[in-house]
C-alpha cells in the first residue's frame, strides 16, 4: 500500500464562511444598537 | 558534512494581515456610496436652482454610475481589489438588518406567495434555458450552469453548481459573465418597463425579485424603483435564494448518475452547506422585531443600518462591472444567457400580473 493511500485525509480547519460572519456581524450590531450602544444611526 | 536542505515554510496571511488589506477598497465602497448620496441631495437641488429639467437620480443610481465609470475608464487598482470585493459581505449583512422592517405575518404572507411563485418561475427557467442551450450546441455542464444561474440565484447558484458537479472553470467563468452582463443591463431596464407598464411598488419589487438573477442587482433594480419595491424585492430574491441547496443537490445527482460527478453522501449536510445563511439571520430579525424585542426607533436605526451596507454594495456592483472583460467571454453563451433572460423576464411579468389579480396586488 502506498504511503499516499494510508495517509489520512487532511481535515481542514473549521472556518466561518462569508454568509456566516455577514449573519454574525448584522445580529452583533442589532445587539448594540437594542442594548443602547448605538442609539441613533443617521441615514 | 551533509548539506542542510531548507524547506521553504508557506507562512499562512494573518487575518491582521487580511483584515488590514481590505480596508482600502472598504473605503473606497464607502466613499462612492456617500459620493452618490451627496449628488442625490445636491444635484437634484442645484437643477431646480436653476430651473433646469433634471430626472431625480437616487443614490443608488449615482453609486452604480460613479463605480462603473471608474470600473471601465481607469479600473480598479489592485490595492482596493480585495476590499471591494467584500460588496457581498454588506449586501448580505443589510438583508439581514432588513429583516426588522418585516414582521412574521406578512414574510408568511408575501412569502407563501412568493414561494409560489418562485417554484413556477425555477421550474419553467431551468426547462427553457436547457431547451435554448440544447438549441444552441452548447456544452451540457455549461447548460447546467446557465440554467441555475438564471433560475435561481445568479454568481453564487453557479459557483455552488461548480463545485457540485465537477464542470469547468471555462464554463463556469462564461456562465458568471453572461449572468452579470444580464444582471447589469436588468438594472436599467428593470426600473423603466416597470414604469412604463404602471407597475406598482409591489408587483414591481416581486418581480424585479423573481427575474434579476443576482442577489446584489435585484436589490439594486428593486431599490432604484421604491423604497417598498426595493423591500420586496429582497423578500423574494431570498426566498428564491433558498432553494439554492434543492436545485444543486438535484443536479449533482443528476450528474453523479451519468458518472461525471462525485456521489452526494449526507444530502442533509450537502442541503444545509449550500442554504444561504443570511436568509436565516433575516428571518430572526424579523421575528425579533415582531416580538417587539427593538423599540420604535431602534427598528429605524437597524433600519438606516441597512440602507448604508446596501449603498456600499451598490458602490461593489458599479465597481466589478466591466464591460470589456464582459465582452471577451465569447458571443454563444451571452446569446443563450440573453434570450432566456427576456423569455423568463416576460414570463415572470405574466406571473407577477396574474398573482396580482388572484391576491389582490
Amino acid at each position: 500500500m502506498s504511503a499516499q493511500e494510508n495517509a489520512a485525509p487532511l481535515k481542514k480547519p473549521w472556518r466561518l464562511s462569508l454568509d456566516d460572519w455577514a449573519v454574525v456581524v448584522a445580529l452583533l450590531a442589532a445587539l448594540l444598537v437594542r442594548a443602547g450602544v448605538f442609539k441613533h444611526i443617521p441615514w | 558534512m551533509a548539506d542542510v536542505v531548507v524547506i521553504p515554510q508557506v507562512q499562512p496571511v494573518q487575518p491582521a494581515l487580511r483584515f488590514l488589506r481590505i480596508i482600502p477598497g472598504v473605503l473606497l465602497l464607502a466613499a462612492i456610496g456617500y459620493a452618490g448620496k451627496l449628488l442625490e441631495q445636491n444635484v437634484g437641488a442645484y437643477a431646480k436652482a436653476h430651473h433646469w429639467v433634471f430626472p431625480n437620480i437616487e443614490y443608488v443610481l449615482w453609486a452604480i454610475l460613479l463605480g462603473l465609470l471608474i470600473s471601465n475608464t481607469i479600473g480598479v487598482p489592485e490595492i482596493f481589489r480585495s476590499g471591494v470585493a467584500t460588496y457581498e459581505f454588506w449586501l448580505k449583512a443589510g438583508i439581514v438588518l432588513l429583516g426588522s422592517r418585516f414582521l412574521l405575518g406578512d414574510i408568511l404572507k408575501l412569502g407563501g406567495v412568493s414561494l409560489l411563485l418562485v417554484a413556477v418561475e425555477i421550474t419553467g427557467a431551468i426547462a427553457f434555458m436547457t431547451f435554448l442551450g440544447r438549441v444552441f450546441h452548447l456544452k451540457p455542464k455549461l447548460i447546467t450552469l446557465l440554467a441555475v444561474g438564471s433560475a435561481v440565484c445568479g454568481v453564487s447558484a453557479i459557483i455552488a453548481t461548480k463545485g457540485a458537479i465537477d464542470a469547468d472553470d471555462e464554463d463556469s467563468s462564461f456562465s458568471i459573465a453572461a449572468i452579470l452582463a444580464l444582471g447589469a443591463f436588468a438594472l436599467f431596464t428593470f426600473p423603466l418597463i416597470g414604469h412604463y407598464l404602471h407597475l406598482g411598488d409591489r408587483a414591481y419589487g416581486i418581480w424585479a425579485g423573481l427575474a434579476v438573477d443576482n442577489t446584489a442587482e435585484a436589490t439594486a433594480a428593486g431599490a432604484l424603483y421604491s423604497d417598498a419595491a426595493g423591500k420586496l424585492a429582497v423578500l423574494v430574491k431570498s426566498t428564491r435564494n433558498a432553494m439554492i441547496g434543492f436545485v444543486v443537490l438535484a443536479y449533482a445527482i443528476y450528474w453523479a448518475s451519468q458518472g461525471q460527478a462525485k456521489a452526494v453522501g449526507n444530502k442533509a449536510a450537502f442541503l444545509w452547506q449550500k442554504f444561504p445563511k443570511f436568509v436565516l439571520g433575516f428571518l430572526l430579525i424579523s421575528v425579533l422585531a415582531t416580538y417587539q424585542f427593538f423599540n420604535k426607533e431602534q427598528v429605524g436605526a437597524l433600519a438606516n443600518l441597512s440602507r448604508w451596507a446596501f449603498l456600499l454594495t451598490f458602490a461593489g456592483v458599479g465597481l466589478r462591472t466591466n464591460f470589456r472583460d464582459m465582452r471577451k467571454q465569447g458571443l454563444r453563451p451571452f446569446a443563450v444567457g440573453a434570450i432566456g433572460e427576456v423569455v423568463i423576464a416576460v414570463f415572470t411579468l405574466g406571473l407577477v400580473v396574474g398573482a396580482g389579480k388572484l391576491f389582490g396586488f
